[in-house]
């Protein structure tokens, strides 16, 4: 038995440790063989072990073309996932402003957004696609594919700005219209910069979910691929350390998104605390 | 421009519930006016319809001699100063305090020195840089003042702007806030729901219940001179008697009590009849205290007095309040000064009998009729005597 104050740690301390440390081990396994294999040496294989360590397969991505369209997917994947950014964060805001208010079918409208969360991706997906075909318009990755994407990250988008203005105090409006503010100038000079980093996280959220959305995607696409579904037909006929080169690039370019985010976060939070304290403290 | 504010037939109601129930009161240019009242009797909401940040159901409120229901907040020369300041967190002192000169279209260089200078006038000029969050409660209501200021208002509404401070901090901001007022020149309405507040700054001290105006007049006469029982027993400072009028002769009215004691009052002008149902009140500072060496359990013999047990004894410094177990009534309380009580002092459960003159009491015959109701609230003399 484990006596408080004695210094000794009870033995579901360690039970409990070495299961978080398998989960870790589960968690993060299989990442680090793709990263470590992506640094194979050129004559090197698929599988470990390793035949000398070189970025030849990181080369060889943006080389020549047997690899795949590495380089236009990559680019209509981040393209796509700005557009969705943007539609997402300008949507998510305006709907968390007027869901503050209950206005006719204002549950409705909340309950279809959420429905579009719930049903499977591939099935929605697959109705995109027979509806462009039905009306007859092509599917691309900036018209079908889009609109397949934000049936995921709006409702996301949505529910994040419901948790921001819950915690956002609707006297700051007040004050500002109090002190002369127009509605513009309110939402403008106050409302936003208050929700920014609410604002941001929907963008990070936004960002991602498009960056790898794959079955929602993968019908409506059109035909050319987002990069997701790229490696996705890459791992069907591409048997060289490539791919794993692929799969730590993207990786990076999403740490990299979030980093961005999370550090315009803490600087905006740090600035509203810390800002002035070259003036002298006390009263 | 005049900071004369009128309330006419004014009235709120939110779905099925009235917050403000037909208010008519006039409240003059340059004055303090604190409107008091428990939680939930309206009192907010009247200094919200009177910004604009709320529409009134039905009447009118005139500003200066104009009607401005339907005006922009900004528009009808008042300021509002909000419970929680509502400072805006990610401006910094000097541009919070500088907003409404931004939104008006003053230069940068221009409205920063105006708000300076109100920042110099509540000596917080050398905070102007710092965020908000990084002053203290006391920084941040003057930076709210400030702000609210700039704006030249003739009329500044006061929610709470005491409630948020420690008690030290809550009487040096009090004093503060009504020598500004002076200095000012314009019409404060503070809203509160702390009595002492309320007529330690207040020329015009409004009690509220349910909506609706219990009393209105200058602090004095809300404390000495309380209309009904409800202003009496909210006010604290007061004990509260009722008893059926059973004689009225040369300008006294005797009520008896239900155990038989009899309270004589002046009429001081009131019209009552025998017969009616009514309360009066006698001030705690003016009551006097014996012992009661009489056998245990019999009524008083005289005139303005009641007995019972001592139930609990609190030192306040100048005086000693002494609560006193009454049979069938509210607990009774002396507040004996400290020189009478220490020369012969009296123990809990001690049989004391508590006696007055009839010209300490005072019939309360006006109000709103709901005289016999229980006080749900927190007496203000409970903790200040």
């Amino acid at each position: 038995m484990h006596r408080p104050g004695s210094g000794r740690r009870p033995w579901t301390f360690y039970a409990l440790a070495a299961f978080f440390g398998l989960y870790v081990l589960f968690l993060y396994g299989p990442m680090s063989a793709i990263f470590i294999l992506s640094f194979q040496g050129p004559t090197g294989g698929l599988t470990f072990p390793m035949n000398g360590v070189s970025l030849h397969w990181f080369g060889a991505l943006f080389g020549q073309q047997r690899t795949g369209d590495f380089a236009g997917s990559f680019t209509r994947s981040i393209l796509l996932a700005v557009i969705v950014l943007s539609i997402t964060v300008a949507a998510s805001v305006m709907a968390g402003l007027a869901f503050r208010r209950r206005f006719l079918g204002s549950t409705l409208v909340f309950y279809m957004a959420i429905f579009s969360l719930i049903i499977p991706g591939l099935l929605l997906g697959l109705g995109v696609g027979l509806m462009f075909q039905f009306l007859g318009i092509k599917p691309a990755w900036y018209s079908s594919a889009l609109g397949a994407q934000l049936t995921w990250t709006l409702p996301f988008g949505l529910l994040i700005m419901f948790a921001v203005f819950s915690r956002f105090n609707p006297f700051y409006e007040e004050a500002a219209r109090d002190l002369g503010a127009g509605y513009g100038q309110t939402l403008w000079n106050v409302v936003l910069p208050i929700l920014l980093p609410g604002i941001i996280a929907v963008a990070l959220f936004g960002f991602t979910l498009s960056y790898d959305e794959f079955p929602r995607t993968l019908i409506p696409i059109g035909s050319r691929n987002t990069l997701p579904l790229e490696i996705w037909a890459m791992t069907t006929n591409v048997t060289s350390p490539a791919l794993y080169a692929l799969g730590t690039l993207t990786t990076a370019v999403s740490f990299v998104v979030i980093a961005v985010a999370l550090t315009s976060i803490a600087l905006i939070q740090r600035r509203r605390t810390r800002r002035g304290t070259r003036t002298d403290a006390g009263d | 421009m005049s900071g004369e504010i009128e309330l006419r037939n004014l009235t709120k109601r939110f779905d099925q519930t009235v917050a403000v129930d037909a208010i008519n009161l006039k409240i003059p240019h340059g004055s303090y006016c604190c409107l008091l009242g428990p939680s939930g009797c309206g009192k907010t909401t009247i200094l919200r319809m009177i910004a604009g940040h709320e529409t009134p159901t039905e009447g009118d409120v005139w500003i200066g001699g104009e009607s401005v229901v339907g005006l922009a907040p900004a528009g009808r020369g008042t300021a509002m100063m909000f419970q929680n300041y509502a400072l805006f967190p990610h401006l910094s002192v000097l541009d919070n305090v500088a907003f409404n000169l931004k939104m008006r279209g003053v230069r940068k260089a221009e409205r920063h020195r105006r708000a300076r200078e109100l920042l110099a006038q509540v000596r917080l000029d050398r905070f102007a840089d710092r965020m908000p969050s990084q002053l203290s409660g006391g920084q941040q209501q003057r930076v709210a003042l400030s702000r609210a200021l700039i704006t030249k208002p003739r009329v500044l509404l006061l929610d709470e702007p005491l409630s948020a401070l420690d008690e030290f901090l809550r009487l040096q901001m009090r004093g503060e806030l009504r020598r500004m007022q002076k200095e000012l020149g314009i019409t404060f309405v503070h809203v509160t729901h702390t009595q002492l507040e309320a007529i330690a700054v207040a020329d015009l001290v409004v009690v509220m219940d349910q909506g609706r105006i219990e009393q209105a007049g200058s602090a004095r006469e809300i404390y000495t001179l309380p209309v009904s029982a409800y202003v009496a027993r909210f006010m604290g400072g007061q004990n509260v008697l009722a008893g059926k009028v059973a004689s009225v002769a040369g300008g006294f009215a005797t009520l008896v009590g239900d155990t038989g004691e009899r309270f004589s009052s002046p009429l001081s002008g009131q019209t009552v009849a025998e017969g009616d149902m009514l309360h009066c009140c006698v001030r705690r500072d003016r009551v006097k205290l014996e012992r009661d060496r009489r056998p245990p359990g019999a009524p008083p013999e005289r005139t303005n007095a009641v007995v019972g047990a001592v139930h609990a004894i609190e030192y306040q410094g100048s005086y000693v309040k002494v609560t006193i177990d009454v049979p069938g009534r509210e607990p009774f309380v002396a507040n004996v000064a400290d020189g009478r009580f220490f020369a012969d002092p009296v123990d809990i459960g001690d049989p004391v009998l508590a006696w007055w003159a009839p010209e300490d009491v005072h019939l309360l015959t006006g109000g709103l009729g709901r005289s016999v109701r229980v006080t749900t609230f927190r007496q203000a003399g409970d903790s200040h005597g």
